[in-house]
């Protein structure tokens, strides 16, 4: 006795006598309804691998029986069986989720095969979506994991190096504190680029993006202004934003959104010169909202343009002071591409630098 | 007067070396354990002023089991706790998943920890 249950739901008694005997003797454990309503219940109490069901019955249509059990049961294979052998419903099923299709009349021998095709798709489809999901749970150890043990070795010489401002600090001449200090600065360097490389990893997850909500663009550009005014006030740049009052909405998450706002505006204030300024806008048509960020800073040859999203490029001969991660502009890169949206860089030297981000409405 | 005695549970020797060095440098008694077990086992012996546990150690909840420990023993009922963490600790245990009913400590910090920071919190919580 194989263990997989068939359900036939069709309002002909003749059909359904008929397939029932068929695949029963095939061993398969078989219920029918003679009408959607019916279908709908047996297919919740017993849980059927795969499902017949007929188009055109009375009472529920067919294919609205076919969406409903497609939702409620997962990995259910359905075939909808046709009587008018019309090729467009039989494609509108297989649009709605059908794997296959039956016209009327059909052999017991074409039922086997479907049963049997049906029943291997099934098998499939389980199992490589057990794989895809034995890999994400892998990734996202693996994740974790490398992140523990790269910050585990880093943190403890952060704290050797505090406990050395403790113990000694008083006895320390100012050239070794300096010292200590620059290497502090570089382990913390070394630190946020393990953070940017694991922020870059988590995006290519499924479970990524999963949380889109509809937002509104220029809330989350002035709290990142917020949040970056003081390091601006800071370095004597002036920080202006020009915006539609009813910039329409666009589908993402949030968190990542404002992170990639920040960045950009922290990358202009890095390479601003004092009394620069950063001038945002945002602009929208039918399909897209966009986000221009322009800043009075020395600008960047053309011919490194195409390359500023790629992890670790540095523009050479650009202030060492303010060395980043080179990640931050890679980062927002892979948030936009999970966006569908865009980021371009324009910029003339000696004048400033643009770089727009361009989200699909 | 007696020197306050400050328990620091941590897996890494390096990191309660160097934590040590520090927590000495403020004037503490500092005791040193490198599991759980070990960690709870002291907490009874020396009846420490403040425990300092590391939330991932051999396991990823192994800090908070013996927080959970500490927090429904009679002695451990009231001792004020610090839970440090290399994870990012947005607001308490965000970004890890904790385990059903979390018990309460007094404070959770990231790790690395500024010398000054620890300094001032200890001694906040010893005051």
């Amino acid at each position: 006795m194989k263990e997989e249950i068939i359900l036939i739901i069709d309002d002909d008694a003749s059909i359904r006598d008929g397939c029932n005997q068929t695949l029963k003797r095939e061993g398969y454990t078989v219920f029918t309804a003679a009408q959607g309503a019916q279908g709908i219940k047996t297919a919740r109490e017993v849980r059927p691998c795969m499902a017949f069901i007929d188009l055109k019955m009375p009472g529920i249509p067919g294919d609205e029986v076919l969406n409903i059990i497609s939702e409620d049961i997962p990995d259910i294979v359905l075939v909808v069986i046709t009587g008018y052998a019309s090729i467009i419903s039989a494609v509108e099923s297989m649009k709605k989720g059908a794997y296959d299709y039956l016209p009327k009349p059909f052999t017991p021998d074409q039922l086997r095969a479907v049963t049997r095709r049906g029943l291997e798709h099934r098998g499939l489809r389980i199992q490589a979506r057990k794989l895809k999901e034995e890999r994400d749970r892998m990734e996202r150890g693996f994740i974790t994991f490398v992140s523990h043990e790269m910050r585990s070795p880093l943190v403890t010489v952060q704290q050797y190096m505090e406990a050395l401002k403790a113990v000694a600090g008083d006895s320390l001449g100012d050239d070794v504190l300096d010292i200590a200090q620059r290497s502090s600065k570089r382990i913390q360097g070394l630190q946020d680029m393990i953070e940017h490389w694991l922020d870059i990893s988590r995006i290519g997850g499924d479970s990524f993006l999963k949380d889109r909500a509809s937002l509104d663009l220029s809330s989350i550009m002035h709290n990142s202004i917020e949040e970056m005014r003081l390091l601006c006030e800071k370095r004597g740049i002036s920080v202006t934003y020009d915006t539609h009052d009813s910039l329409p909405a666009v589908m993402g998450d949030e968190a990542s959104i404002l992170r990639v706002f920040v960045n950009i505006i922290g990358n202009a204030s890095k390479y601003t010169p004092r009394e620069g300024r950063i001038s945002i806008r945002d602009e929208y048509d039918d399909y897209y909202v966009s986000m221009h960020i322009s800043d009075t800073g020395s600008g960047i040859p053309e011919d490194h343009l195409a390359f500023l999203f790629e992890p670790f490029y540095q523009v050479k001969g650009r202030q060492q002071e303010y060395r980043g991660s080179g990640l931050g502009l890679t980062f927002c890169k892979r948030i936009m591409d999970a966006h569908k949206g865009r980021i371009e860089a324009s910029s003339e030297q000696g004048k400033g630098t643009t770089f727009s981000l361009r989200f699909p409405r | 007067m007696e020197k306050k005695k400050i328990l620091l549970i941590d897996d890494d020797r390096d990191f309660l070396a160097a934590t040590q060095l520090i927590l000495k440098s403020g004037g503490y008694e500092v005791f040193l354990a490198e599991n759980g077990k070990s960690g709870l086992e002291q907490a009874k012996a020396i009846a420490p002023d403040l425990i300092i546990v590391d939330m991932m150690m051999e396991t990823w909840s192994e800090g908070f089991d013996v927080v959970s420990k500490l927090r429904t023993s009679e002695s451990g009922k009231k001792i004020p706790l610090i839970m440090l963490s290399a994870v990012d600790l947005n607001g308490p245990y965000s970004s890890f998943e904790a385990p059903e009913g979390v018990p309460s400590v007094d404070l959770a910090l990231n790790k690395p920890i500024s010398a000054e920071d620890l300094l001032k919190y200890t001694g906040q919580l010893l005051a």
